[in-house]
């Protein structure tokens, strides 16, 4: 810690003057915000927007914790966010190594442009299109499985099929960003490694396995930690597509929350939001802890 | 001899097969990825009957902008309202979240020692790991308490910070070479000198990545824009689209319309601008 020292301050100030509207921005809409929300987690829902609100220790976190939708969307964040970090995560690593191949070099530019750009599109946008796809009545994809004499996907309408729809969209919407970052990466792996062990007589598979995966291993954390944090914080396509249903199947703990806003239960959605908080920190630190510590390829 | 050639011709062979399987693989993905862009726009233009009799056909019959003039007025707005909202949001808070975050990153890289930087810091860390949309929520109660709710400006002042745009900016500064800054220190530059005549000439590719990225991020920010509206009136196109896909009755081609109208600069922006933005947004996530 270094000790306050107006003296040095004062010399640096033009730096404290840069640094103002960053710092200005962070505190006003970054933390105070959620000094706020964590205030109004403790506090009676009806009361939390008065000047003089009561304490309720920590009533709302017991409250959500008895809730049984809340145990059940909690444990579907959870499963669906798993699926979503392994699918979305090992997609883009095969796909990003299929993209890096020298087969296929001339159209990478292409082939990476198709898959980048629902990245940048708007999200609302690209959930509204999947959602209408999977109508049953103007849908493409029944439409596609039907022609292809497959049988009908229940898509977001069934509760065996709401989570995969959603993880199709998101994986649709997402993976490009994942794809970009391994494949930069494959193109700061060492090339006398690979030429070393194609020397050896390594073949493709091989050289993949034991040569360029493990040099991946740090975009794999990156990717992995981020594809948590995302998926935890999922919100947007459930808002569009499928408002939490059917039958509560889709039900994440972000969308909870705000629905309890909505019906003015600040507490607990407050509380429940401190909860993820909580946990989206907590497993993003576990991944990250694990895979340093870990001796895989 | 005899026994080489044929043998070489099969190798040959098999890796053309190789090839062109590849090539195959690769484009049935890339089409599965850019299929619902051809199918939203194809949609807007057609009729229901069409639609259902050939719901995968992938050009219109014919171009039929009823769709198109139906949403010209959307919940006693006008299109161009929503329009230019979103355009002014996104112009003034891409410009804002350049100078903020540029001048930001480049204090707390150059002197990360001085007094609350490190500390300013960190918490800029802890804002991006709460959950962005439950920040919102406490984030209307901040603008209620400092009277911007329903303003524009609040919805601009939100969105002007972004984590990515921080992290490459960070990422740039801290490689710049020490001795280059040294030098101008040496010769007696003040601070200000050393910023605009030695660290600025030398970031304009990065100001410029920065920007971009910025534009095609907030343009497509939707929940800050409902969260801090009062009326519809401060809309912006992702949140038009939304309540009207939230409405009773539907007008899918109409939906249809308004998402490719939504999509559209953005989607033309980044064809233009493909190799910078990828390799830009892949050098901030990197850092982060």
């Amino acid at each position: 810690m270094h000790a306050l020292n107006p003296a040095m301050m004062w010399k640096h100030r033009v730096f404290y003057l840069f640094v103002i509207p960053f710092a200005l921005l962070t505190v006003v809409f970054g933390l105070w915000p959620i000094v706020l929300s964590v205030q109004v987690s403790l506090t009676e829902s009806y009361t939390a927007l008065q000047p003089d609100p009561t304490y309720v220790g920590f009533d709302n976190y017991l409250k959500i914790f008895a809730d049984s939708r809340f145990l059940h969307s909690l444990y579907k964040t959870l499963e669906y966010t798993a699926l979503s970090v392994v699918f979305n995560v090992s997609f883009a690593l095969v796909y990003a190594l299929f993209l890096s191949s020298k087969h296929v070099k001339r159209l990478g530019t292409v082939f990476r442009l198709a898959i980048f750009l629902p990245v940048i599109t708007p999200d609302i946008a690209g959930y509204i299109v999947w959602k209408w796809m999977y109508n049953q009545n103007f849908g493409a994809v029944n439409a596609l499985l039907n022609a292809l004499g497959l049988p009908e996907f229940g898509g977001i309408a069934s509760t065996s099929t709401a989570m995969a729809a959603i993880l199709i969209a998101e994986l649709w919407k997402h993976s490009g960003f994942y794809v970009i970052i391994f494949l930069t990466n494959i193109m700061i792996c060492d090339p006398h490694l690979e030429e070393a062990a194609r020397v050896d007589g390594a073949g493709y598979w091989k050289r993949i396995w034991y040569v360029i995966i493990p040099q991946l291993r740090p975009a794999i954390m990156i990717n992995s930690v981020y594809a948590l944090i995302q998926f935890l914080k999922t919100f947007s396509v459930v808002v569009v597509m499928t408002k939490g249903g059917p039958n509560f199947e889709t039900n994440y703990v972000s969308y909870y929350a705000y629905q309890l806003f909505d019906e003015a239960r600040y507490g607990e959605a407050t509380a429940m939001a401190s909860t993820l908080f909580v946990l989206v920190i907590g497993l993003a630190y576990l991944v990250y802890w694990l895979n340093s510590r870990s001796d895989w390829r | 001899m005899s026994t080489i050639r044929p043998r070489k011709q099969k190798k040959l062979r098999r890796e053309r097969m190789v090839k062109i399987s590849l090539y195959v693989l690769g484009f049935a993905v890339s089409f599965l990825f850019v299929f619902p862009y051809i199918w939203m726009f194809a949609c807007s233009f057609r009729s229901t009957e069409e639609i259902l009799t050939a719901p995968l056909r992938l050009w219109p019959e014919q171009f039929d902008f009823t769709a198109y003039q139906d949403i010209l007025e959307l919940g006693g707005i006008s299109l161009w309202t929503y329009s230019i909202n979103s355009f002014f949001y996104t112009l003034t808070s891409t410009l804002l979240t350049v100078l903020v975050t540029a001048f930001g990153a480049y204090a707390l890289t150059r002197k990360p020692k001085l007094p609350g930087f490190r500390l300013l810091r960190s918490g800029f860390l802890l804002t991006i790991m709460y959950p962005y949309m439950l920040l919102v929520i406490p984030v209307y109660l901040v603008m209620y308490y400092i009277g911007l709710l329903g303003s524009m400006w609040g919805i601009i002042l939100f969105l002007s910070v972004g984590s990515i745009q921080f992290f490459m900016f960070e990422q740039f500064f801290k490689s710049i070479p020490a001795e280059i800054i040294d030098a101008a220190v040496i010769d007696g530059a003040s601070e200000t000198q050393i910023l605009f005549r030695v660290v600025l000439p030398i970031a304009a590719p990065i100001v410029g990545t920065v920007t971009l990225i910025s534009f095609l991020l907030n343009w497509a920010q939707w929940f800050p824009v409902l969260v801090i509206s009062r009326t519809p009136g401060t809309y912006s196109l992702p949140v038009a689209l939304l309540s009207m896909n939230s409405e009773l009755g539907t007008n899918f081609q109409g939906i249809m319309a308004l998402a490719t109208i939504t999509t559209l600069p953005v989607t033309i922006v980044f064809l233009l601008t493909q190799r910078r933005v990828m390799e830009g947004m892949a050098a901030g996530a990197v850092k982060g």
